[in-house]
């Protein structure tokens, strides 16, 4: 006879109580306490000798500099600069691509000619045409957009065009025994199918338009978020680059949360009502 | 019998595939006919083409020879004049069961207001007043295939082809559809063309049901089915109900003795 796997025991109590701090709250203490204890071993290490303060800086230091910046309206004019410049080159590039992306579907003869192009394009870092971009558009705002552009443009346009591809062949063909046109198809089943995808490479193409703006202000700039960081470290002020790296953690943090809400209001019929996972 | 006009007839249709291993024959001069309110069962073996026969019709494939003639008219296809209803009830997910079943009249271009209403209406008469706002997901299997029933109702079509609509949905939720379709057809003097593995829900609903070989599709046979039951489980308890199961069973080859 095989032997029977146990039967589960009735949970205990000491078992469920562990469960406790899994609310809004107890996981807001967790976090936060996890924050504070990393910033007190860095501070602790620096003054007791552990780890270079000249190399990795010290949180009182990043506080200190940190608030004399941002009273002299320093930081956020630089974080308002990078801000727009990564918004402005992830708006134009995901429109574009998403639009170019959706577009393809209209022609199987054109996608599939331009297809090995895109491939090729999209396999170049575009970092390294950072060089190129700031000699055609200079120092100021359009090279760092451009530069963004052409980050987000490519990942916004394969996402689209997939997705576009990937639409259900069997909604379409209802469509089209309802009498339907292509129009009406590609506005009507295509369209709304892709939504999802789109936004999702919202996700992506908000840290690409970022990374394409502070590159862009590391090339050649006067002013940024990035422009900052490079400069700091080339004197070694690392306290500084460490509080132009925070905020652009706090810009990336806040923007992804405005991602996420428009992903919310705009795609109702996605969001389910439980955020129930199998128990193992 | 005979005064019934037709109203679709399919002649000598041919069609085959280009796969990896030559042409497939899928339709090997196919002929039958459908009269003015009809309805017609498919049955035949699994592959046989049938979802090809209704792709046809619907105009989402073309022949390779052959011919459709809708009322004495020589068509290229009824595309826009069926209503298709697959196993998937193919609701669209981002849209509210109302958005849904005003889908076909949007295509058509039909006013906006008078189509509103139109789909009201109907959603009351199927019992699924309330539910306008609702997202597909949110409905059960048997409510979607309902909303999937008036969204192809609501377009008036000509002919309704039904490719296996219940299949997916479990005994009890089938039964009270089947008897939702035998109304709603009966009310709206609809024609049907319903393809299905089902031999007994072929015989409860049918008037006729039609009879294919293998692949490729030819008709063995077409079976009159001359039961008038008020309702599709009412048919089951027919006297005639099993002798005609038992034929069709027959004509389709499966092994109803236990084998030695």
């Amino acid at each position: 006879m095989p032997e029977a796997a146990p039967l589960p025991k009735r949970t205990t109590r000491s078992s469920r109580r562990r469960l406790s701090f899994d609310t809004a709250f107890g996981r807001a203490l967790l976090q936060v306490a996890g924050v504070a204890a990393f910033f007190a071993l860095w501070e602790i290490g620096v003054r007791v000798g552990w780890i270079s303060a000249f190399l990795v800086g010290s949180p009182s230091g990043i506080f200190s500099f940190g608030t004399k910046m941002l009273l002299s309206g320093e930081l956020l004019s630089d974080t308002w600069y990078t801000l727009f410049e990564a918004i402005l080159g992830f708006v134009i590039g995901t429109i574009c691509g998403s639009l170019l992306g959706l577009a393809l579907w209209y022609s199987v003869f054109v996608a599939r000619l331009v297809e090995p192009f895109i491939v090729a394009i999209n396999s170049v870092p575009k970092i390294a045409l950072a060089p190129i971009v700031v000699l055609w558009f200079g120092t100021g705002l359009v090279s760092k957009g451009a530069l963004s552009v052409s980050l987000t443009a490519i990942v916004a346009l394969i996402a689209a065009y997939q997705a576009a591809k990937d639409a259900d062949v069997d909604l379409q063909s209802l469509l089209i025994s309802m009498g339907a046109d292509k129009h009406q198809v590609f506005f009507k089943a295509v369209v709304p199918s892709t939504l999802p995808s789109i936004i999702a490479t919202f996700r992506i193409n908000i840290g690409f338009g970022l990374v394409g703006a502070v590159v862009g202000e590391f090339i050649s700039s006067q002013r940024g978020l990035g422009h900052l960081i490079y400069t700091a470290s080339s004197l070694y002020d690392l306290n500084t680059v460490w509080v132009g790296l925070f905020t652009l953690m706090v810009m990336g943090f806040v923007l992804y949360y405005v991602i996420d809400i428009i992903e919310r209001t705009s795609l109702p019929w996605k969001q389910s009502n439980t955020t129930h996972q199998v128990q193992v | 019998m005979q005064s019934i006009p037709v109203q679709l007839s399919v002649r000598n249709v041919r069609k085959s595939f280009s796969g990896k291993a030559g042409d497939v024959r899928v339709l090997d001069d196919l002929s039958f006919h459908i009269n003015e309110c009809d309805f017609v069962s498919i049955i035949g073996p699994s592959g046989c083409g049938k979802t090809t026969i209704f792709n046809i019709i619907a105009g989402l494939l073309e022949t390779d020879s052959g011919s459709l003639k809708y009322r004495g008219e020589e068509i290229e296809s009824l595309r826009g004049r069926v209503g298709y209803m697959m196993q998937k009830d193919l609701l669209f997910p981002w849209r509210t069961v109302l958005g849904n079943v005003l889908l076909g009249l949007e295509t058509r271009g039909v006013d906006r207001v008078e189509a509103e209403g139109k789909a009201r209406e109907y959603l009351t008469a199927f019992g699924l007043s309330g539910f306008e706002n609702a997202y597909p997901k949110t409905l059960s299997g048997g409510m979607r295939q309902r909303v999937a029933l008036i969204r192809t109702l609501i377009m008036d079509p000509d002919i309704l082809l039904l490719d296996e609509p219940f299949s997916a949905l479990d005994y009890q939720t089938r039964l009270y559809l089947e008897g939702v379709l035998k109304e709603a057809v009966e009310t709206y003097h609809k024609t049907v063309i319903l393809v299905t593995h089902d031999i007994d829900e072929a015989v409860a609903l049918s008037k006729r049901v039609v009879v294919l070989s293998g692949r490729p599709a030819r008709v063995k046979i077409v079976h009159d089915i001359d039961i008038s039951a008020p309702s599709p489980i009412a048919a089951r308890s027919d006297s005639r109900f099993s002798g005609y199961f038992h034929s069709l069973c027959a004509e389709l080859d499966i092994q109803t003795e236990k084998t030695t």
